[in-house]
């Protein structure tokens, strides 16, 4: 019954307030074409006081009615305390223009022109400003004067702060025309970029990752997690094997909560790096301070876990950070190359954890994703190549897209060199060179994979036992080495302990006939192929 | 104002800070040097809101006071006047600044000085001292590659970072990069910044005068160094310069190592053929033992050298533009060089040989 109270109160209450601040907007609109300078303004003073008056009486009598309603709370805020965004502008705007009546010409815009209203906290407005001149000049001179102007837009202005933010107006584009027509060829500088502060490569974003069918499930599941960062999916673990865009999507995402939440500490890292920074913790006798530095991060990404197999106080230590990140709602991002329920020597308090958010699978690109790929690559080098070319190029190359990217290099350096377009058959020579070589793998480092993968010892798979533990995968190690290896069925039995032909076959044709109704296990034999 | 100033102290500090006194499109005061007098000191100012600098003079005033007078006026004037031993005596008559030597007396119209903004004071900064002239040292070693285009700010400023003992100077265009380590005898380690380029001029002819050492501050924004009667404030650039220690290659396949100025002897002869992109062609053969520049231009003609040189590794045929190559050499003490190359288009790696060896340049060669 009260909650039905309250939600349409909040909502009339919601709607009212609404209405108060649009009618503001048009309002004060109207003056500005009516009437400049500082009529305007004072007549825009009166239209705001006379709202922030009914509003605030509408906040004072709900607040004795519904002290306490979080929902009631957070509508108020929104509509009084904090103002969106946009409404800054304005609201500067408008500041500048009363500002701009008290100064001469010359002050204004050499102090005034490049500033802006960057974020309000608690009253507190901050300022950005493009140096510590202006930043100086602006406190020693207009301090007093911008604080009671901006106090009479807003009585909840309490203090006035200076940041020096960066100029980045959209400069961009000339670079890459620039670098095109001069004949030195140019640094790869820009892969280098690596900010000290969080670790991330700025280069890795969203706007040159490309999304097709076989990631757009990751991709969803990260744009997610920008919106609204620990709250849905955390935490967000992304797993698939090598090249896949593992670490381009998780620095993307890195990368755009930074852009999205300025006030976020976002950091990036590896691992293998959390581990031998730990270590060092340990010999130094400073885990505290290693502790309390991580700890004070927002969103923190770390790329390849699959390092901490076997890692048992590493381990315990990430456990923690775990705990500490997740109860105070904060997002953790991670990825590494398989499932975490087949990271082998992975504790199960650990790896229950991994679960607890979202874990998505990026699976094998396919075909027109890595044709999509190939093209955008092509464009980042300005190169074109024709469809036939791309053809060549996304076939040749199956799953790996960083080998794409090399192989795209390759063409658009000897492009470079030649300066022609290469051939078909030039480009089928840099494919033959450059394409990995087809593996050869001994029977003794698939047993080992596989007792691995089970957690079983090793020397048991060529033993007689038939404990049921050691079966199942001696059979699946069977089906794999006939399957993949096409290795005789006798040589088979031979190897794995000199075991008869038949047993082998009848391994073979029943994981075959299971695999039919069995996800999982078909599951588990794509892992352990992957790990060949 | 009244006041009577040591004419060569006057000329002296004019003509150390006018040149950062310049036309500014809104603000018509910062052409102006600020000259504030209070207890026989006076101090003078002027700043492009980049930079700004006050040098302090102690002077004989019978009146306090505060003046604006365009720089280039007042610079203009008392290097005109070579009789540096006398006493000067300056005077402010109805906004006009009476200027007074033996034998020139000038009227200069001053300009309100209210609009003189405050030259920024670097607070809770991190801070060092260092003499001068290794920073100086530093800065001139590499600024010359720095980017001239605004474009990417981080690479139209010189990177200054500390490692271990050493301060480290790096300045890239992305064409070519140069680094110099300077030993400092402190042990403290600074953040990284990277000082605009364009102040790069003003820091060193400023720091130049500065005398045996200089306290340097150093926060997120600004850099300021002090010496007993000179401050200077520089803003930074708040960016991330690449890590470019990765670009350089760890290993090489050729080597070349020459006298220096065989080398820009070389270089200069085939810069009078090379073409509109400044390319020359460089032929290393250790097995032939030759070291051949070559440039050619379709309308003037074309020209080979040899240089006699050490050489060791595979044979390489590569191309440079002679600007990129030559501009290192002003950095390099040492009597020889060494080139390192390891393929076409690979950067080539430009190093002292013996002495010194805090200096180390990358070019990258040409396309065609």
């Amino acid at each position: 019954m009260y909650c039905c109270i309250f939600q349409r109160l909040s909502e009339s209450l919601e709607r009212s307030l609404c209405e108060n601040t649009s009618t503001l907007g048009a309002k004060s609109e109207g003056c500005n074409k009516k009437v400049g300078g500082s009529s305007y303004s004072s007549q825009a003073d009166r239209v705001r006081e006379n709202t922030s008056a009914e509003v605030c009486v509408h906040y004072k009598h709900l607040i004795n009615i519904f002290y306490g309603s979080p929902q009631v709370c957070r509508i108020i805020n929104r509509y009084i305390l904090g103002t969106p965004m946009q409404d800054y502008s304005k609201m500067w705007q408008t500041a500048l223009i009363e500002i701009q009546t008290g100064v001469s010409q010359a002050n204004f815009s050499t102090w005034f022109k490049e500033t802006n209203i960057v974020k309000e906290e608690e009253g507190t407005i901050y300022l950005g400003v493009p140096n510590s001149f202006t930043q100086e000049w602006l406190v020693k001179k207009f301090h007093n004067s911008i604080l009671r102007i901006l106090r009479q837009m807003n009585e909840h202005v309490r203090a006035l702060e200076y940041v020096i933010v960066k100029d980045e107006s959209g400069k961009k584009s000339e670079m890459n025309k620039k670098s095109a027509n001069t004949p030195t060829m140019s640094m790869p500088l820009q892969d280098f970029y690596i900010n000290k502060e969080d670790n991330l490569n700025p280069r890795y974003t969203f706007e040159n990752f490309v999304v097709g069918p076989f990631n757009e499930l990751a991709h969803a599941a990260s744009q997610t997690v920008i919106k609204s960062p620990g709250a849905i999916y955390n935490p967000l673990f992304i797993y698939g094997s090598t090249g896949r865009g593992k670490t381009h999507l998780i620095q993307a995402v890195g990368n755009q909560i930074k852009k999205v939440y300025p006030n976020k500490k976002v950091y990036y890292m590896t691992s293998e790096r959390f581990g031998s920074e730990f270590f060092v913790a340990i010999q130094d006798g400073k885990v505290q301070p290693f502790k309390d530095r991580y700890r004070k991060y927002d969103v923190m990404i770390m790329d390849d876990v699959q390092f901490f197999s076997h890692k048992e106080k590493f381990q315990e230590e990430l456990f923690h950070f775990f705990n500490t990140f997740h109860d105070t709602g904060r997002q953790l991002v991670f990825s590494s190359d398989r499932h975490p329920n087949v990271i082998p020597g992975l504790e199960d308090r650990l790896r229950g954890r991994f679960s607890v958010g979202m874990i998505v699978d990026i699976p094998e690109p396919d075909h027109e994703s890595r044709m999509a790929i190939v093209q955008t690559k092509c464009a980042v080098h300005s190169i074109t190549l024709s469809t036939e070319i791309i053809e060549i190029i996304s076939n040749s190359i199956e799953d790996n897209i960083r080998e794409i990217e090399g192989i795209i290099n390759v063409i658009a350096c000897q492009t470079q060199l030649r300066n022609r377009e290469l051939s078909v058959n030039e480009i089928k020579n840099i494919l033959k060179n450059s394409a990995k070589p087809k593996k050869t793998v001994q029977i003794k480092d698939i047993v080992k994979i596989i007792s691995d993968f089970y957690n079983i010892d090793e020397d048991s798979i060529y033993n007689k036992t038939r404990r049921k533990e050691v079966v199942r995968p001696r059979q699946v190690l069977m089906y794999i080495l006939r399957e993949d290896f096409s290795i005789s069925f006798p040589s088979i039995g031979e190897k794995l302990g000199g075991r008869d032909h038949t047993t082998v076959i009848h391994s073979y044709e029943k994981i075959k006939e299971e695999l039919k109704g069995d996800p999982v296990l078909s599951q588990e034999i794509n892992q352990v192929r992957s790990m060949l | 104002m009244k006041l009577e100033i040591n004419f060569q102290k006057l000329k002296e500090t004019v003509l150390l800070i006018d040149k950062v006194a310049n036309k500014h499109l809104t603000l018509p005061v910062l052409s102006c040097i600020l000259i504030e007098v209070k207890k026989n000191t006076a101090i003078f100012k002027a700043t492009n809101l980049d930079v700004g600098i006050e040098v302090s003079v102690p002077v004989k005033a019978n009146e306090d006071g505060v003046l604006a007078v365009p720089a280039s006026i007042l610079s203009s004037f008392v290097s005109q006047i070579f009789n540096d031993n006398q006493v000067a005596k300056l005077e402010t008559v109805s906004n006009n600044l009476n200027l007074t030597t033996s034998k020139s007396k000038g009227t200069i119209k001053t300009v309100p000085f209210e609009d003189f903004p405050s030259i920024p004071q670097v607070v809770d900064g991190q801070s060092f001292s260092l003499a001068p002239e290794l920073f100086v040292k530093g800065l001139k070693s590499v600024w010359y590659s720095s980017s001239v285009s605004s474009v990417k700010p981080e690479l139209s400023s010189v990177y200054v970072y500390s490692d271990g003992n050493n301060l480290i100077f790096a300045a890239t265009d992305s064409f070519r990069l140069a680094e110099k380590k300077i030993k400092t005898s402190s042990t403290s380690r600074i953040s990284d910044i990277l000082i605009p380029f364009k102040n790069i001029p003003d820091i060193i002819r400023v720091l130049e005068n500065m005398g045996e050492n200089a306290d340097i501050q150093l926060s997120k924004n600004l850099i300021s160094f002090k010496a007993r009667d000179i401050y200077l404030v520089s803003r930074l650039i708040d960016g991330v310069f690449p890590d470019y220690r990765q670009i350089i290659p760890k290993n090489f396949s050729t080597e070349a190592v020459l006298l220096k100025q065989d080398l820009i002897n070389a270089l200069k002869i085939s810069n009078i053929f090379s073409d509109k992109f400044n390319q020359i062609h460089m032929v290393v053969d250790p097995k032939g033992k030759v070291f051949e520049v070559q440039t050619k231009n379709n309308d003037v003609g074309e020209n080979n050298t040899t240089v006699d040189a050490a050489l060791t590794g595979e044979k390489i045929e590569i191309n440079f533009n002679y600007k990129y190559v030559a501009d290192c050499f002003q950095s390099i003490e040492a009597d020889s060089v060494s080139l390192q190359l390891s393929g076409v288009n690979r950067p080539m790696v430009i190093r002292p040989v013996s002495g010194d060896q805090s200096f180390m340049y990358l070019a990258m060669p040409m396309n065609r």
